[in-house]
């Protein structure tokens, strides 16, 4: 109650202040990436909601809705489609806020392995990882080769494993966030009053992060339901909803009945709606300004389990995607298993060219995705309530969408001649725009987690001393946020660089990206090539973040300097 | 100062990226072609392409037979394309794609037989494809099972869960070889085979080409999938064997035709006649299985293959409009006989 008070207090308090230069800077930090939001995400996908209701004779109806649920084998991919989320959602959500914790809060070694663990299914498109997963696992795999294991891979098992593969990374991120800069204090008074370790636990670090854990659910929940790709190659007779989009429009060319799925998939992300009331709700563990970071402690009992947990998931990771790098060095896995660099000598047309093009589309995703994120989530904070609220759930919504219905939804938006949008049509900047928002609501999520976390006395303070928004967003916001937004655009700049399923529509034939490359090569029966040309892709991503990660700590510490001189 | 300097040099850098991207179009002399055909074979008749209509430039975007056409109907209000080249006819026929195409008798296509092209012109036919088995022969002997030779083979017991092929639903390929069974045996006895071979099936996969796929790399002992896939894999080295079901071989037609409304329709048209010419015809006859113009010798894939002398023997007149129609039909029957 009180803290609703305290925070009304503070509006008021800073809108008077607030100078006409903090007004427009504000408004165009909302502006701007609202019209984002209207133009990339909510005009297309409303085109697609259109034709859901466009009926085989024309007019304008719900009978592809009947259709659809008057379908016999609906209602078992509905099933199959909640159970395999929710496996996944439990198995990631639990996953990942062990290896969160490990990394923010104990003192477990081998951090940077696991790190790299989780970067590796970022970079691999999900068509190689889930081939990664056929070579290790598969009836003729290496596991089953040497122990003669007879391993059903095909189905529930491993469709959980790929997509778990897939979403657990994004769930890190996200209550990574959450978990940064925690108050010891808490602890500290915690440990006074004679709370052991595991109350502490639940009192403390566990509300702080509900926050991070629900939305990182919400994203895996909805990133597993719209997922296509595993499903196709991995899925075996498990059907999802997302493959049945996929027959409807690809196999039948029933666009409209496409279109349905793709807007009852949208359902999930409703819940949504209750993951910004408890965002709403403060975060009291890290809300300080003179905040005494949690002192990282070897705690046997806890950190020797979960060491073990953490290291195994990393492990298996490695494994999967070494698996891919190994085959792209043989000559024909698995008959012919002699060294070859052959593979790397891409026999498409274009060759390595589309690689570059990808480096330039993602790094104009990344860049307009951080810009646009920070300043929605900025603006966002200083919005009345229910205007919050709406450009939240906006902001969430993108995750829903399925990349195929998304990239469509492009073409039927930007394909428009004689407009300003219809200009974009063709171009690397509108698949750029695709992807970042494509993976929007992860962006977004990611943000809001990692700026609950700023203490607000902190920006009170600066505002008190005169400070304008320039000058809060500069003195306290910005050094709190550093390591969220370089995660938020490492984890766009790499998405970018794999993703397919929207891409594949936007692509034109002088204009093409390396994940389409991979995704041909393995259509025309070069499955080493298109391993070879993945790690190609891992490799290249892996070489540009550590130079950005130079540059970036060049200029950090550039800057230190420079505060340290005046 | 400082700051507003590396401000001003991220700025231009930006916008140099933008730049880059921004600003694609077409010239004089371009025409752009939509094509299902393979890559290696799309290389090697615009290699031959090139020699006879040196002032063409044909640019290729080459998407499967699925997200093409996805593609080509969300893009009906404003069509990218000149020429589409090389789909599969059974989706030309689809009402949303031929309404794309404009009438346009090529040069050549008056030789062609009847079934081979549209009425109206809308589309012809200058090659095929057709469904054929790839076998694993290390894991067909491992697991001591005789060699399949047609569909009627696969019901036999002895191949539970060693054989893959596509759903029909979600792939082409996977609705032709149902089709072809459904129409050399008779409803009837079709769905019979398909509820026998069903039991022995392993799984239905989303492409077409993934059965042959799996097949190769030893994950299952059969896979139902395409002539030119079970070649493309025969000739990387992977211990496989082609096999067309002696039954019935369904086949499906690659159709080319005009796009309405495109703004080289000149050239175009020259490229269509070309597709139809004795230089693309040579080209043909390195890939394909089936070409119809009159009078190209006997490829060599198709002695490799064991086709018989008179291809119509094994492919019987594949009804196309009508098979078009009967789709949702087929599906949904088969959905109810495999209830997977």
């Amino acid at each position: 109650m009180g803290t609703h008070l305290k925070t009304a207090a503070i509006d008021h308090a800073t809108a008077r202040r607030m100078e006409w230069e903090d007004r427009l800077l504000l408004s165009v930090s909302l502006i701007i990436p609202l019209i984002g939001l209207l133009l990339f995400f909510l005009y297309p996908v409303f085109l697609i909601a259109k034709r859901s209701f466009i009926q085989r004779d024309g007019n304008f109806g719900l009978s592809n809705y009947t259709e659809v649920f008057g379908m016999s084998h609906i209602p078992t991919v509905i099933t199959n489609s909640l159970v395999m989320s929710s496996a996944t959602t439990l198995l990631c959500v639990t996953l990942g806020f062990a290896i969160a914790y490990a990394m923010q809060r104990t003192t477990i070694r081998g951090q940077y392995l696991i790190r790299i663990a989780l970067i590796l299914p970022l970079l691999a498109p999900s068509l190689v990882q889930a081939l990664g997963l056929i070579f290790l696992l598969g009836r003729n795999g290496v596991v089953s080769q040497y122990t003669g294991w007879n391993i059903q891979i095909y189905g529930f098992w491993g469709l959980l494993i790929s997509n778990s593969m897939y979403a657990l990374p994004q769930a890190v991120m996200i209550i990574q966030a959450s978990l940064r800069h925690s108050d010891s204090r808490y602890y500290d008074a915690a440990l006074m009053m004679g709370a052991s370790r595991w109350r502490q636990f639940i009192d403390i670090t566990l509300p702080n992060a509900k926050f991070g854990l629900l939305s990182a659910a919400f994203v895996v929940f909805t990133v597993t339901i719209t997922d296509f790709g595993n499903a196709a190659v991995i899925g075996g007779n498990y059907r999802v909803l997302a493959t049945e989009i996929y027959s409807q429009v690809v196999g039948q060319m029933n666009f409209n009945m496409g279109a349905v799925i793709g807007i009852m998939l949208l359902l999930p992300t409703l819940v949504a709606v209750y993951i910004e009331k408890v965002s709403s709700q403060r975060q009291f563990g890290g809300s300080s300004e003179s905040a005494i970071p949690v002192t990282r402690e070897f705690v046997p009992l806890r950190d020797i389990p979960l060491a073990a947990v953490v290291h195994s998931v990393g492990l298996i990771i490695f494994m999967i995607v070494l698996t891919v790098v190994y085959a792209s060095f043989m000559r024909l896995w698995p008959y012919r298993m002699e060294f070859t660099l052959a593979n790397y000598n891409i026999t498409l047309s274009g060759g390595y060219t589309p690689l570059w093009t990808s480096f330039i589309v993602s790094f104009q995703a990344a860049i307009i995705g951080v810009v646009a994120l920070f300043a929605l989530v900025m603006a966002q904070r200083r919005l009345p309530r229910r205007f919050a609220k709406a450009i939240y759930l906006l902001a969430i919504l993108p995750v829903g969408v399925p990349g195929l219905v998304l990239g469509l939804s492009y073409v039927l938006s930007f394909n428009a001649p004689g407009s300003m949008l219809g200009m974009l049509y063709g171009t690397g900047l509108l698949i750029a725009l695709c992807n970042f928002y494509h993976f929007h609501s992860q962006g977004f999520l990611t943000m809001v987690a990692g700026i609950r976390a700023v203490p607000p006395a902190l920006e009170e303070t600066v505002s008190c001393m005169g400070g304008g928004v320039m000058n809060s967003l500069r003195d306290a916001i910005l050094p709190f946020m550093m390591t969220t937004l370089v995660a938020v655009f490492f984890f766009l700049f790499m998405r970018s660089m794999v993703t397919l399923s929207a891409v594949i529509f936007l692509i034109s034939p002088t204009l093409s990206v390396g994940a389409v490359s991979v995704l041909r090569l393995d259509q025309a029966g070069f499955t080493t090539q298109a391993a070879a040309f993945s790690t190609c892709i891992m490799v290249s991503v892996l070489i540009a973040l550590g130079l950005m990660k130079l540059i970036l700590f060049r200029l950090s510490r550039s800057r230190a300097s420079v505060a340290v001189v005046s | 100062m400082k700051r507003l300097k590396r401000n001003a040099a991220l700025l231009t850098t930006v916008s140099t990226l933008l730049g880059m991207t921004l600003g694609l179009s077409a010239y004089a002399g371009d025409i752009t072609v939509y094509s299902s055909l393979e890559e290696d074979e799309i290389s090697a008749y615009l290699a031959a392409a090139k020699k006879d209509l040196p002032d063409i430039n044909v640019n290729v975007l080459r998407l499967s037979t699925g997200d093409l056409g996805a593609r080509l109907i969300a893009e009906a209000d404003n069509p990218q394309a000149d020429v589409l080249w090389g789909f599969a006819v059974t989706n030309i026929l689809n009402p949303r794609i031929n309404s794309l195409l404009e009438p346009y008798a090529a040069k050549g296509s008056e030789n062609l037989p009847a079934q081979y092209k549209a009425d109206d012109d809308t589309w012809f036919a200058a090659t095929g494809y057709m469904g054929a088995f790839c076998v694993n022969i290390p894991r067909l002997s491992a697991k001591g099972l005789p060699m399949p030779n047609s569909w009627q083979d696969l019901t036999n017991p002895v191949y539970k869960d060693e054989i893959v092929m596509p759903d029909p639903s979600s792939s082409g390929t996977g609705y032709l070889q149902i089709a072809a069974i459904l129409q050399g045996l008779g409803d009837e006895k079709g769905w019979e085979l398909i509820k026998e071979m069903d039991k022995n099936m392993a799984q239905y996969t989303t492409s077409g080409s993934r059965p042959c796929r799996m097949a190769q790399v030893g994950e299952y002992a059969i896979g139902a999938s395409l002539s030119f896939v079970a070649m493309k894999g025969i000739e990387q080295g992977y211990p496989i064997e082609m096999i067309i079901p002696a039954d019935w071989a369904g086949y499906e037609l690659e159709g080319s035709g005009l796009i309405k409304g495109s703004a080289n329709a000149e050239d175009a048209k020259r490229f269509l006649d070309w597709t139809l010419s004795s230089s693309a015809a040579e080209a043909y006859s390195e890939y394909k299985s089936i070409i119809t113009i009159p009078g190209v010798p006997r490829t060599t894939l198709a002695d490799m293959s064991g086709l018989p002398e008179n291809l119509s023997d094994i492919l019987f007149p594949v009804d196309f409009a009508k098979s078009g129609q009967e789709r949702d039909d087929i599906l949904n029957a088969w959905r109810a006989a495999v209830g997977r």
